[in-house]
């Protein structure tokens, strides 16, 4: 298959998953017990208001109509108004879209940024006390629950050193940048890269104790074949060994792994949220959850389906150019 | 349902390692806490004391204001607190005892982490063979609903389930104080159901595709061909040959996912979903309002999380090294 029927077919299968993931989130509200109508309707409303009620949410249209009502609805771009706040619901999740993922790649980088030496580290001192420590921090790394890491933080850093910090964020990244390009003030990237630091290093750990772990035993792996044996014997010096050959092979299957990860990132990142208030799509989905506000909770679940899925087939594609001994099937 | 020769390599493993022997040990004790809470936990949990409320720990003493009437007028004392032996971890802001508190919560943690991973197991595992054994559409129907569920990040699946069937709790009597072998101590405890199913059917789909992947491998050996052929139902295959096959892997990802899900369930008691107030994560939320003043409250339980999944991943480490060396790398994900 060439590379372009492989690329073909794999958003075929994203737009198809991601269909199925809009279908599901449809149906979730059919399957609850009560109607969207008691979150909207005051206590003592009477049938009649109930029924106006009804009407005006489509409700009472047959399950099917309803449905292709929402997927034409989508389409354009409308996912149908809060229930709590009448504001349209789409507009409410993209705005905080930009948020989540300040915070979900800001992690990633920290992730990167330590896991990678890390492991290298770990496998090449294997058994020696730098290796210890890699694999004993990556063990715990992947056993701490993240919020509880992001409390131990906010007390440690913020509460007994006051450093930084933890209330609610008062700047995002493109008006911060804004600032700093028209009006060359930096106060702006200053803020937030000071709410960031706290929150970015409370998601990354997982990943960064995860990617030690896959680093140390992919290099291990490496290590121990037989090309890693000829590159030596004809007289490759050892750093050129291990990074140009060696590390380079390791990394790629982490690739794939990291994408599958992906939604470990993004439930990270609601709970995450939650602890440093951040005003991401985690809060709000959260939130919309203990105030049954269906729409809200539809909207916000479809943008994180759909963006898993996107980056996921981001990833496979990306891997099968970069790669030419995948075999596209 | 393990042979002989895997019996052996598990103890050669267990002999060789460290780690292994600290983990087994630790995972014992845990279990054994939970199993006896009623007879190890010095308190009752949910007994309050309000005279007796944020205490310290053992070895921390903390400054606390107070307002008291000193020669008929109302003025500010500073008053030093230290932890005493009657509260080693200190107690909360209504005067439970932590350590009491932390033992309790191990029954929560181990009781949704073990069943909600064998009813995950168990679904799973059928699923996966079903659709690896017969492969053709059966298989691309059931693989197709797997990646939609892979779609949604647990944590938030999992949350959204809460949202519809509403965190829905058994209360179970506790056997010991059934029995009248112990008294003073809380006589059910809450089991929360919804969240064990909810964590089953967020964590089903990583069975799903480990059985999968077996069934597919041994469906086309040749002894699966000859049971075929003398006229062996397709039932009777899959529970004598190609089950038997998969143990190792399902085994390692069990253990593993034991771990995930005492984590995702801190995370859902942390968010409050769990309709129950005697977990880790619930006093985890309950600290975290009071950080400045009561550190150890919101400290102790994380603690208490840290140490449990550590050694369950330790367990996780020590089976995969020892029933399947090829099997390196990360085992199913969830969890927070």
């Amino acid at each position: 298959m060439s590379l372009v029927r492989f690329v073909l077919r794999r958003v075929l299968q994203g737009l198809f998953v991601i269909w199925g993931v809009i279908t599901v989130v449809f149906l979730l509200r059919f399957v609850t017990p009560g109607s969207p109508v008691d979150a909207v309707a005051p206590l003592d409303a009477s049938p009649e208001l109930r029924a106006r009620i009804a009407q005006e949410l489509g409700l009472d249209q047959p399950i099917y109509v309803q449905y292709f009502d929402y997927l034409f609805g989508l389409l354009q771009g409308d996912m149908g108004y809060s229930y709590i706040s009448g504001t349209p619901a789409a507009v409410r999740v993209f705005a905080r879209l930009p948020a989540t993922i300040e915070l979900a790649v800001a992690a990633t980088l920290v992730a990167l940024v330590f896991s990678i030496p890390l492991g290298v580290i770990s496998a090449t001192r294997r058994h020696k006390p730098a290796d210890y420590a890699a694999t004993s921090f990556s063990l715990v790394g992947i056993s701490t629950p993240n919020f509880w890491l992001g409390i131990m933080l906010i007390l440690i850093v913020s509460v007994n050193l006051g450093l930084l910090p933890t209330s609610r964020r008062p700047i995002g990244l493109l008006p911060a940048l804004e600032l700093l390009v028209f009006q060359l003030e930096v106060s702006g990237v200053r803020t937030w890269l000071a709410h960031m630091i706290l929150p970015a290093l409370t998601l990354g750990t997982y990943f960064t104790a995860l990617i030690v772990r896959l680093t140390r035993s992919g290099m291990l792996d490496e290590l121990g074949k037989s090309y890693v044996r000829a590159t030596r014997a004809k007289g490759l010096p050892e750093t050129l060994v291990r990074y140009k050959h060696v590390l380079r092979n390791t990394l790629i299957p982490i690739v794939t792994i990291l994408g599958l990860q992906l939604g470990t990132l993004i439930g990270g990142a609601v709970i995450t949220e939650f602890v440093f208030s951040w005003p991401g799509l985690g809060t709000l989905v959260i939130n919309a959850i203990t105030s049954r506000d269906w729409t809200i909770i539809q909207g916000s679940l479809i943008v994180i389906g759909a963006g898993f899925v996107i980056v996921n087939t981001a990833v496979d594609v990306l891997y099968a150019t970069i790669n030419p001994q995948v075999i596209y099937d | 349902m393990l042979t002989d020769r895997t019996k052996r390599n598990l103890k050669r493993e267990l002999r060789h390692s460290l780690m292994a022997k600290v983990a087994l040990v630790t995972a014992v004790l845990i279990f054994l806490v939970a199993l006896f809470a009623p007879f190890i936990a010095p308190y009752d949990p949910t007994t309050q004391e309000l005279a007796g409320s944020n205490l310290p720990p053992l070895g921390v003493s903390t400054t606390t204001e107070t307002t008291a009437m000193v020669d008929g007028e109302m003025t500010r004392v500073e008053e030093e607190v230290a932890g005493t032996t009657a509260h080693p971890m200190g107690t909360d802001a209504l005067g439970r005892d932590m350590l009491s508190r932390v033992i309790y919560g191990a029954r929560t943690s181990l009781l949704v982490g073990i069943i909600g991973t064998a009813l995950a197991a168990v679904s799973g595992v059928s699923v996966g063979m079903v659709a690896g054994y017969y492969g053709g559409k059966v298989d691309d129907g059931l693989m197709r609903f797997a990646d939609i569920m892979l779609a949604f990040p647990a944590l938030v699946l999992a949350i959204a389930l809460i949202a519809m069937f509403g965190s829905g709790r058994l209360l179970v009597p506790d056997p010991w104080v059934e029995l009248g072998l112990v008294a003073d101590r809380p006589e059910r405890f809450v089991f929360p159901g919804t969240v064990t199913l909810v964590v089953a059917l967020v964590n089903w789909v990583w069975f799903a595709r480990i059985a999968r992947g077996e069934a597919l491998s041994v469906r086309g050996e040749e002894y699966v061909k000859a049971a075929r052929s003398i006229g062996a139902s397709d039932s009777y295959i899959i529970r004598k040959h190609v089950l038997p096959n998969s143990v190792t892997p399902i085994l390692v990802l069990a253990t593993i996912q034991v771990a995930a899900i005492i984590l995702l369930e801190s995370s859902l008691s942390f968010l409050g979903f769990s309709g129950t107030t005697l977990s880790w994560g619930f006093d985890i939320a309950q600290g975290r309002d009071r950080l400045a003043t009561s550190w150890w409250i919101a400290s102790m339980p994380g603690l208490a999380i840290v140490v449990s999944v550590v050694s369950i991943n330790l367990l996780g480490d020590w089976l995969r090294d020892a029933l399947d060396p090829g099997l390196e790398g990360a085992g199913g994900g969830g969890g927070a």
